[in-house]
């Protein structure tokens, strides 16, 4: 997949995304953009909407009303795996890795998109898709574990090993739900470094995350929700230091009560 | 004892290919059929209708055959898309039970209850054949089918969509593709088992198509070790010896050697999932690397 | 009016069938554990009661025989099959298979000792007499009647009064909440396959006084409770036991257009419509996936 195309337009764009369950609103028309070569956080309260909204863009989810695009393509209504194959990578918060499979196999996996018997492109493709898994392997420091089971592997291996599948899948548009929650500092330098490199290719990259350093540390935007809408948009300085949104992220009002908004149908 | 050797061999054959298409689903896709005799029927009535029609050579008999079992076998594919395992299990119980009265009842097709007579002997290419070499080469080659699909992308898709669907869809799976794709694979091959099958016993009938059948199908995959390559042979080995190895016990009266296997047969795999889960010949700790 | 007939006939049906889907939903909603063993269950109390009444025991001692049959079975699947599968992998697969083993263990050893093929018990409580034109109906229908509506009846005070009902349906709907009710997981699985498995001894029993049993009934009942549960809604008690009723009913009124050995395939296609187009069932709560 090639780097940013030299248009004005964001890869990833939406507008209007709304959906509501049984009576509550988990996300009440949202319009957004994803530039490309940037890292835009999406933070917020518990239930604000924020895991819903990465559904409604990938297809997990049907939208109620609104629209978003990929380079100008529609993509409300396509099914996850044709979103996906638009070049729209996502990582799960709790990872869904392929629990019995290699790490390798895992990353290879990643990289095989074609659900017939064999994979197109023969032996060049072969040959190309290795070494994408392998690149992505050295890149998140995992090639040294590439044999072992993902289900044996250590908390901060698979946070990495889930970033080694978007790697590999070569998406230009990142979606990851909360990546480098309980990950220590190296770890988590190390996964900054991996987003930065990757923005540099021009990928858009849409971060969900709690951890507030984090966002800090590696956000160009921050887009902060709340009980299902983007009430505050902009750079990370002057959205952090705003004491009006802390009140609301911290919980100084009453927070509706809906973790099943933020989980999937 | 050439004929008794020659025949248990051909059994052997037929059935490893009817285990070792089982077991692709099962192991790699986590497909749990229990109805894995209805197209093995499927196959048979297929294959004894083309030698009893038109020609009985043995290669036409197994292509129409994997064509219909294939074709039908969307009867599966489409619960397999919306539901997983204890789901898709009942669904393919009442498939099963279904099946064995439409096998029953539709007697153009199958002959009703007293079943397709009279089946001429295979040819090849209008040569007598034996039908031993032929389903010998038959099951090598879907063993070979079976071990590079599996270790090659499409197992690896199998088996992630296995371990987590979402996932898998997020990376570009087109999910149901890949698990009818599987379904119909696997029905294909047992349809190739079902006309060798009607070549070799010259005479098919539903009583060769019933649950009792599916069990027994899926009780060789999983004593053998599903997710392996030899575990469902070993297994149908196994389990096709029992009679002959129950035959011996001088205590046993001949009319219950039937249940007595049953019995064997409950049991081993009541204890091997408590005790060894993974069969006689997998083995859960090791990884498989594949590429 | 064959059609009425058929209707009565159905819900004499739809009451064996709701007993026992009601059993199954019962342990699958408390403990997530898939009994592919019910349909043993029943087929026990069966037989149990058949040979009770073989060795012309009272009517009262052959249903207590019948319901210690099924119960003590449903504890002991838990505690010697499931108990230690869970310990170690616990998948749905092995669960399933192990549960498949076993019902063909019993079957066969049904079939060794009891004779195979049809086996009923005879007895003037399924003598119809004509109430109307036409009209057959015999005791048994308003015993099946009864015995579930109070049997239901029960369950319900016990499933909202009783603490340990409560835990079981607070079970059903999150498994965490265990810990907060001070019951062990464990002693709840127990309550639950005994609870469970003992509904179903009534329903065979009134089976074996009318259309009778066999070794191989085990594999029927199974789709109906498992049609009964899925078409109800997995969680949903109260769904099982109407959707028993409803399958019962179909399969009975079914008759009219055509012969017994497909009205089977009724509940396979209502299970089938169900599964194809709404997987979470009548009631459902959770999704099927």
């Amino acid at each position: 997949m090639s780097a940013a195309r030299g248009s004005n337009e964001a890869p990833l764009r939406c507008e209007g995304l709304a959906r509501s369950f049984g009576g509550l609103q988990a996300v009440a028309g949202v319009s957004l953009a994803l530039p490309a070569g940037q890292v835009t956080a999406l933070v917020g309260p518990n239930g604000a909407g924020k895991t819903t909204l990465f559904n409604l863009i990938t297809g997990n989810l049907r939208a109620d009303a609104g629209t978003a695009w990929v380079r100008g393509q529609p993509i409300t209504g396509l099914k996850p795996w044709q979103v996906a194959r638009l070049g729209v990578a996502r990582s799960f918060q709790d990872l869904r890795l392929f629990t019995h499979m290699t790490v390798r196999d895992n990353v290879l996996a990643a990289t095989e998109r074609s659900a017939w018997f064999w994979q197109p492109g023969g032996t060049a493709g072969r040959k190309r898709r290795l070494a994408a898994a392998e690149a992505a392997l050295e890149a998140t420091g995992l090639a040294s574990l590439a044999d072992a089971r993902a289900i044996d592997l250590a908390y901060a291996e698979r946070k990495f090993l889930s970033l080694a599948r978007i790697l590999a899948a070569e998406a230009e548009i990142w979606l990851l739900d909360e990546p480098a929650s309980g990950l220590d500092l190296a770890s988590r330098m190390r996964f900054a470094d991996l987003l930065r490199s990757a923005t540099r290719r021009g990928v858009a990259i849409c971060l969900i995350e709690h951890n507030l350093d984090v966002v800090a540390e590696l956000s160009d935007r921050i887009a902060f929700l709340d009980q299902g809408r983007v009430i505050a948009e902009g750079d990370p300085q002057s959205i952090l230091r705003d004491p009006a949104l802390a009140a609301i992220y911290f919980g100084d009002r009453h927070e509706p009560a809906s973790a099943a908004a933020e989980t999937e149908a | 004892m050439i004929a008794y050797l020659s025949n248990l061999a051909t059994q052997v054959a037929i059935f490893g290919i009817l285990a070792a298409t089982l077991n692709f689903i099962l192991g790699y896709a986590g497909i749990f059929s229990i109805a894995h005799a209805v197209f093995f029927g499927l196959g048979a009535y297929a294959g004894a209708q083309i030698a009893l029609l038109l020609v009985p050579d043995v290669v036409l008999a197994c292509i129409v055959a994997a064509a219909i079992a294939g074709g039908l076998s969307l009867c599966l594919a489409l619960p397999a898309l919306r539901v997983r395992g204890e789901y898709f299990v009942a669904a393919s119980l009442g498939l099963q039970m279904v099946a064995v009265t439409l096998f029953a009842e539709l007697k153009p097709l199958t002959g009703g209850i007293g079943g397709l007579v009279g089946i001429p002997l295979p040819t090849l290419f209008g040569v007598p054949v034996g039908v031993l070499p032929v389903a010998l080469a038959a099951l090598a080659l879907i063993l070979l089918a079976t071990a590079l699909l599996a270790r090659g992308s499409f197992g690896r898709t199998l088996t992630a969509i296995r371990d987590a669907e979402s996932a898998a869809e997020a990376l570009g799976k087109n999910v149901a593709a890949a698990k009818t794709l599987a379904v119909g694979f696997a029905c294909a091959g047992a349809g190739v088992a079902g006309a060798l099958y009607a070549l070799h016993t010259s005479f098919v009938n539903v009583e060769s198509f019933t649950m009792d059948y599916s069990v027994l199908m899926m009780a060789m995959v999983i004593i053998g070790g599903t997710g392996t390559l030899w575990g469902p042979l070993i297994g149908t080995v196994l389990l096709l010896s029992l009679p002959a190895a129950l035959a011996f016990l001088p205590f046993l009266p001949a009319t219950e050697v039937g249940a007595v296997q049953q019995i064997i047969i409950g049991l081993a795999m009541t204890l091997l999932m408590i005790f060894r889960p993974a069969g006689l010949v997998g083995d859960l700790s090791r990884g498989q690397t594949t590429a | 009016m064959l059609f009425l007939q058929l209707l009565i006939n159905g819900l004499q049906t739809g009451a064996i069938y709701a007993l026992t889907a009601a059993g199954f939903a019962l342990i699958f909603g408390a403990t997530r554990i898939f009994h592919f063993a019910h349909g043993t269950a029943f087929t026990l109390a069966g037989y149990a009661f058949l040979f009770a009444w073989r060795a012309d025991w009272p009517g009262w001692a052959g249903v207590l025989v019948a319901v210690a049959a099924a119960t003590l079975f449903g504890m002991a699947m838990e505690r010697f099959v499931y108990r230690p599968i869970q310990r170690h992998e616990g998948s749905f697969f092995t669960v399933f298979v192990a549960a498949f083993g076993v019902g063909i263990v019993v079957q066969n050893l049904i079939g060794l000792f009891a004779g195979r093929g049809l086996a009923t018990v005879d007895t003037p409580l399924s003598f119809g007499t004509e109430v109307l034109p036409e009209i057959f109906v015999a005791p048994i229908l308003w015993i099946a009647i009864g015995t579930a509506a109070v049997l239901f009846a029960a369950l319900t005070v016990f499933l909202t009064r009783s603490h340990a009902g409560v835990a079981l349906r607070a079970l059903a709907q999150n498994p965490d909440l265990i810990r907060t009710y001070g019951l062990s997981a464990n002693g709840l699985s127990v309550l639950a396959f005994a609870i469970g498995s003992a509904l179903a001894a009534p329903a065979a029993i009134i089976t074996a006084m009318t259309s009778g049993l066999n070794e191989a009934i085990g594999h029927q009942v199974m789709l109906i409770s498992i049609a009964a549960t899925i078409v109800g809604g997995i969680g949903s008690l109260r769904g099982a036991a109407l959707a028993g009723l409803m399958l019962g009913v179909a399969e009975s009124l079914a008759l009219q257009f055509v012969d017994t050995q497909w009205a089977e395939a009724v509940s396979f296609l209502v299970l089938f419509a169900f599964i194809l187009f709404r997987p979470s069932g009548i009631f459902g709560v959770a999704a099927a996936r």
